[in-house]
């Protein structure tokens, strides 16, 4: 019993190492833990300041939206029919009587259509962002089987 | 060796650990308290704000994509209560006084009124608002001397006001077709009469509710709001402008009361041009309501039912001849008084036209001929052939607050045998300019009636959806119908009527009411409806000019404005001289 334990005192670390080991090891503990803190920081300081650039552009959006609405409507009150046909009649213009209007088969012209302010109602467009960047892993294996389907004598 | 101080180190464990379970304990009991509760709703105020999103309102454009209502930028003014608060208390009349002068001069308050706003602002309130739907022009003026004056010492500065902008509703041209449009009232924003009360939830969209949190992590909750569907109308702006022009001009020189124009595609029941007269600038709300009243609702085309007089005979002559109870050739001896359901029934001038042939009873718009016509189909016949015409309801038209009209049916109390005879020349019954231009359209649309409307399309989401032109109901026959419009050309052009258009066959029947039958004076209600070119229909009109007094009668005040549109909507709406364009059809 006495040989063993001379044996294990012999071989046992100097105390001042195992206190060395802990306090690296601790001092690696603070770094990994100040790494996963900062990165963590500077992610959150990124998404901020994204979720403020997001939300500054939203506000120019609207205040564009807004000038764009105010400009369209002073585009249309200079050329409302108040303010055009005073300048018309101004400029010498009068309302043609039917009589002097001569009328021509010209080829190949179409008469003003009614106005189109957007596309008419069509079937959905597809989806622009291709599957592989939605879909699951799991999706994926399934479509991946789907569409290789096994070898005859399969059934399935 | 046994440790002799084991039982403090153990006594030291068991109280460590008796006073960490009593904090846990306590934290639990805290955070499920009553006054945690309290507390958190209380707190819950500071994470964020409840915020209402509006779209912006949808613009309306008219056929060709001119805008008629769209929206522009005001501002709300307002002062910061703080600044004025931090005041000394010897400054602050200083501050007011100059507050007060400037909102005088560009707000449109009196003096009064602010220095009460900043005198009695409501409790616990930091900011109070001066005046809103402030022009854009006068904020941008108001701004530049806020700026201008910033350095100024207190009481000859604006320092603490403060400009809010927002969109409000705006009609670029101005009175044009404001019966038909509406209004978008300040301090209100929901439509009033017209596409913006009849379309408001597609024009105002869906406002949002959302919490917009104080914590900037979670600032990527935004909003993507869209606006309000676009519309646009069936309205031609050109010929609504001339339509008013010229309904204007006749009301004035007739010395009418008041008038209404209707034109509408025939086929596919697309108004226009409404027009009425007098009508509002809906820019100018303060005014708004000075041309309007009961007598006088904003759109009398489908809101005001009146008596239409002869104008109504050609429904029951339509009538007639789809029974098949007289024939175009079929004559009549006109006495000048026939006695229907025990009351003498005279002619509009009081004349004797002697024998006439139907096309005769027409042209000369004899009223004994229709009662004969009328007693030949008889109650239940005439009546039918009216509600299948659509007389006594509503046309549905996509416009708020229309009218039903008044029509009596045997059986109702107040339905006398006489009403027949009366009925038959459009006296005893009540129906609006829309209605009557919706059944007329039967007679020029191959006996289809179509169902009148102002929404061309909407566009939401990008996209564009049209209205498909609707036949609401075949009243009478394709072979009625040309007949009776080949009966109405030619009394037209037997007659001279002041309704004709050279270069142009068109079908039409004037039509005069008397008001007040025992009235001391003799205001009539003056008509005319008219469509053409009678082959081929683009176009039908009606005319009402309420109370003329140059002339009682329809065929000399309201025919002559009939001319006078469609010599204008020929033009803008590029429909060459009949013999012009049956010669481009043969080519």
């Amino acid at each position: 019993m006495n040989e063993v334990s001379q044996f294990v005192q012999k071989y046992r670390q100097a105390s001042w190492r195992v206190q060395l080991q802990w306090l690296v090891l601790f001092i690696a503990g603070l770094v990994v833990i100040a790494m996963v803190a900062g990165l963590r920081l500077s992610v959150s300081i990124r998404a901020v300041q994204a979720g403020r650039e997001i939300q500054s552009f939203k506000g120019e959006i609207l205040n564009n939206q807004r000038m764009n609405a105010n400009l369209a409507s002073q585009l249309a009150a200079l050329t409302s029919t108040q303010a055009m046909e005073p300048r018309a009649r101004a400029l010498g213009f009068q309302p043609v009587d039917p009589a002097q209007i001569t009328y021509v088969v010209v080829t190949g012209y179409t008469p003003q259509k009614d106005i189109l302010l957007a596309p008419p109602r069509t079937q959905p467009a597809a989806a622009i962002i291709l599957p592989e960047y939605t879909q699951s892993l799991f999706e994926w294996f399934i479509d991946l089987i789907q569409s290789n389907p096994p070898a005859s004598g399969w059934q399935p | 060796m046994k440790n002799p101080h084991t039982w403090r180190y153990l006594t030291m464990q068991f109280l460590l650990a008796f006073f960490g379970f009593s904090l846990l304990a306590q934290i639990i009991r805290i955070q499920n308290s009553a006054e945690a509760k309290v507390i958190l709703a209380e707190s819950g105020k500071y994470e964020g704000r409840e915020v209402i999103y509006y779209p912006s309102r949808g613009e309306i454009y008219d056929r060709r994509g001119h805008l008629l209502a769209g929206n522009q930028t005001v501002y709300e003014v307002g002062l910061d209560l703080n600044i004025m608060n931090d005041l000394d208390p010897s400054e602050l009349p200083a501050f007011q006084n100059n507050i007060a002068l400037t909102a005088q001069l560009y707000l449109g308050m009196t003096y009064n009124q602010a220095i009460d706003k900043m005198s009695n602002p409501p409790p616990n309130a930091v900011y109070i608002v001066l005046a809103d739907y402030v022009p854009a022009e006068k904020a941008d003026e108001l701004i530049k001397l806020r700026d201008s004056m910033s350095s100024n010492p207190v009481g000859q500065n604006l320092n603490g006001m403060h400009f809010k902008e927002h969109l409000h509703r705006s009609y670029p041209e101005y009175s044009l077709a404001s019966n038909v449009i509406g209004i978008v009232p300040p301090q209100d924003e929901q439509g009033h009469s017209g596409v913006e009360e009849k379309h408001n939830s597609l024009l105002a969209g869906t406002p949002i509710k959302i919490w917009v949190p104080s914590n900037p992590n979670q600032a990527q909750e935004l909003l993507n709001l869209p606006a309000g569907a676009n519309l646009i109308l069936t309205i031609l702006r050109e010929l609504q402008a001339a339509t008013e022009e010229i309904l204007d001009a006749a009301v004035t020189d007739s010395g009418a009361e008041a008038g209404t124009v209707v034109v509408m595609d025939p086929k596919t029941g697309e108004i226009l041009a409404m027009a009425t007269s007098p009508r509002p600038n809906m820019n100018d709300y303060a005014h708004y309501g000075d041309t309007l009243s009961s007598e006088h609702p904003l759109n009398p085309a489908i809101s005001k039912d009146y008596e239409p007089g002869s104008v109504f005979k050609i429904f029951t002559m339509a009538a007639a001849l789809d029974k098949g109870v007289v024939k175009p050739e079929d004559t009549y001896w006109d006495h000048g008084i026939i006695i229907f359901g025990g009351v003498p029934i005279h002619n509009w001038n009081n004349t004797t036209w002697g024998q006439q042939d139907m096309t005769g009873c027409l042209q000369h718009s004899i009223n004994t001929c229709l009662v004969w016509v009328a007693s030949q189909l008889g109650n239940y016949n005439f009546y039918s052939y009216m509600q299948k015409f659509g007389i006594g309801h509503t046309t549905g038209i996509d416009l708020a607050g229309e009218a039903p009209g008044q029509l009596k049916l045997p059986g109702d109390e107040l339905w006398h045998p006489v009403e027949l005879g009366t009925n038959a020349f459009g006296q005893g019954l009540s129906a609006t300019p829309i209605q009557m231009v919706m059944a007329a359209s039967a007679i020029a649309n191959d006996g289809r009636m179509v169902y009148p409307h102002v929404l061309y399309g909407s566009v939401q989401d990008g996209q564009q959806y049209n209205t498909s032109p609707m036949v609401i109901g075949s009243p009478i026959s394709a072979a009625t119908a040309h007949t009776l419009s080949e009966m109405l050309t030619i009394s037209l052009e037997e007659e001279g009527s002041k309704a004709l258009v050279p270069g142009y066959r068109l079908a039409g029947k004037t039509g005069t009411a008397q008001i007040s039958p025992y009235g001391a004076n003799d205001a009539t209600n003056a008509s005319f409806i008219g469509w053409g070119p009678v082959d081929d229909p683009k176009f039908m009109v009606y005319v009402w000019l309420e109370k003329p007094r140059t002339s009682i009668w329809g065929s000399e005040v309201a025919a002559p404005v009939f001319k006078q549109v469609v010599e204008r909507l020929v033009v803008l709406l590029g429909i060459p001289p009949d013999n012009v364009r049956l010669q481009l059809a043969g080519q």
